[in-house]
């Protein structure tokens, strides 16, 4: 064999990234309520008018929202839209009074549930607690059957089934290699969870490293190469929500877009300027500004 | 000594309800006043049952967060996931999926807290929708951990803090969190064996429930609320109320530990 191949780098644009979401696909976003959501990569979406998706999740709130406003929604698949401490979510509650957009309400456990029915190649994930819960009104797709071993009332629960995922993490290297530290929590926890449950994985990253320096912490990643389909480098990728360690909530931001979001010819301007007006991340991160920038760091004592 | 106020009175008439040995589980709703009444109030009754009669208790704030040293918050957290919380001191931390559900599923969980937009006649609460679901006059935020509150814990205490005809309602417009639908029975019939709410906590009353027969009745009205002004705040038939005794108030050494040992800086309850 005298053949010498190049490992091949999984390095993508936001662009690039972006475009393997098709429409119409079902698309699972991580991060969780305010905390964490890939939105740099949710903005992309929005530049590139993506139509009639699914989002399938467990606790959904900017990431959601956004993509209502933006007319890129047909269905949400979730347990919670919201904005936790700031309130309510202003377009998702909007389009779903006015019957422009389809919610199938699932329970928080079960919503996290389905996405381990995903990981496991289960056909359905079972629950045994859903007995009088309007969920079942609604929800065609949860089927009624008794446990073939013990005769138990049961509900069978339909897999996430994401065609997409995209997660924001901390650390990657150029192979899709993704580092998550140890003292993580929920949210998370579950982007590993996400990241299991479907064989086209988008990770967006505060930073690429080498794969020397991530080889010397080979027990904090959670997301090995061959499950990524594309790594991108975003940093501040998840402002306005927070990323654990790196940085913090940007509230006023938050607040300024509830404002917005309160019209839909308001929230029009709120695109204009922060998403359609602006072409890409970078200058996105220029309009928010160093000095908000600086002053949302976080500096963790070690990961 | 300060006459007790309305939270000192539900914080230690809830902290008789908790027994040794048992876990329960606070999320954190936020808005000041579901917050104070879901979050903060169990976080003290607990600690004061802690103190008291129930030393191996064990309390998980924002569902992850196992027997925090709560006198080293400067401030409540508002945050469920951030570093506030992360670095906070306390026994255990569930790092998440699929760790705390787990325990959920087991029935680790001995009792919890809720509050809704609508809670009915039979216990059923929403969080989902005010009007039709398909039509909505309002989407709220959708059923959360709710289904699993109200069948996979324990038990149910579902604090309320507004009390009017609006949030009591007799037939809540969703069901998220089930009550008792033709009492015990009827939720045996629907494969629930175990779970349910509890009690209900008011600003103006405790609720318990006739299980049996699967309705809310008055336990205790709180010093100073009349029967009148309850029929007015609740939008179902309370029944005669005539027996029903003032709730009780906590006694000197209960107001001491809870306000210098539990919450001595004024925290988790308001002095006012």
């Amino acid at each position: 064999m005298n053949v010498k191949k190049q490992r091949q780098s999984k390095l993508t644009s936001l662009k690039d990234a972006a475009a393997l979401v098709q429409d119409g696909d079902r698309i699972a976003i991580g991060g969780f309520g305010v905390y964490q959501h890939p939105m740099a990569f949710v903005y992309e979406l929005i530049r590139q008018k993506k139509k009639e998706l699914t989002v399938v999740g467990i606790v959904n709130g900017n990431d959601v929202d956004i993509l209502t406003g933006a007319g890129c929604l047909a269905r949400v698949e979730t347990s919670y839209v919201g904005f936790e401490k700031f309130g309510l979510a202003p377009n998702f509650r909007r389009a779903v009074e006015a019957g422009e957009l389809r919610i199938v309400d699932y329970p928080e456990i079960l919503s996290m549930d389905r996405f381990r029915a995903s990981q496991e190649n289960f056909s359905f994930w079972p629950a045994y607690f859903l007995g009088g819960n309007d969920l079942l009104r609604i929800n065609p797709d949860i089927k009624p059957f008794n446990c073939p071993l013990t005769g138990k009332k049961a509900w069978a629960v339909p897999p996430a089934d994401p065609d997409v995922v995209v997660i924001h993490a901390t650390l990657g290297d150029e192979y899709g290699n993704v580092l998550v530290p140890s003292r993580r929590l929920t949210p998370q926890s579950l982007d590993i969870t996400l990241a299991r449950s479907c064989d086209k994985v988008i990770v967006t990253v505060e930073k690429i490293v080498s794969t020397q320096k991530i080889r010397r912490h080979p027990h904090l990643v959670e997301i090995p190469s061959y499950r990524t389909t594309a790594v991108v480098e975003a940093p501040w990728g998840a402002h306005p929500t927070s990323m654990l360690g790196v940085y913090g909530g940007d509230d006023e931001h938050v607040q300024a877009y509830l404002r917005a979001a309160k019209s839909p010819e308001d929230f029009r301007k709120y695109l204009d300027e922060y998403v359609y007006g602006v072409d890409g991340h970078m200058e996105y991160l220029d309009k928010i500004g160093l000095e908000t920038l600086l002053r949302l760091r976080k500096m963790d004592i070690a990961l | 000594m300060r006459e007790p106020n309305l939270y000192e009175i539900i914080t230690v008439a809830l902290a008789h309800e908790l027994n040794e040995g048992e876990l329960g589980f606070t999320g954190l709703t936020t808005g000041d006043g579901a917050a104070r009444f879901a979050t903060s109030i169990p976080l003290a009754a607990a600690q004061l049952a802690r103190l008291t009669h129930a030393p191996s208790l064990t309390i998980m704030l924002a569902g992850w967060v196992h027997n925090p040293d709560l006198r080293q918050l400067v401030s409540l957290p508002n945050s469920e996931f951030d570093e506030e919380l992360r670095d906070l001191e306390c026994e255990a931390q569930s790092r998440g999926f699929p760790n705390h559900p787990w325990a959920i599923k087991r029935g680790d969980i001995d009792f919890g807290f809720a509050s809704g937009a609508q809670v009915d006649q039979y216990g059923n609460i929403n969080s989902v929708c005010i009007g039709d679901y398909h039509n909505p006059k309002v989407r709220l935020i959708g059923p959360v951990l709710q289904p699993e509150h109200f069948t996979l814990f324990g038990r149910e205490y579902i604090m309320m803090a507004h009390h009017d005809a609006r949030r009591f309602v007799e037939k809540v417009d969703f069901i998220s969190g089930v009550g008792y639908p033709g009492g015990l029975a009827g939720r045996r019939e629907l494969g629930l064996e175990s779970g349910g709410p509890e009690l209900v906590f008011t600003p103006k009353c405790i609720f318990d429930f006739d299980k049996e027969i699967g309705r809310m009745r008055v336990k205790s009205i709180h010093p100073g609320v009349t029967g009148d002004e309850l029929r007015e705040s609740t939008g179902f038939d309370l029944g005669p109320l005539t027996d029903v005794p003032v709730t009780r108030m906590p006694d000197a050494d209960e107001l001491e530990l809870l306000r210098n040992e539990v919450d001595p800086y004024g925290l988790l309850l308001p002095t006012a």
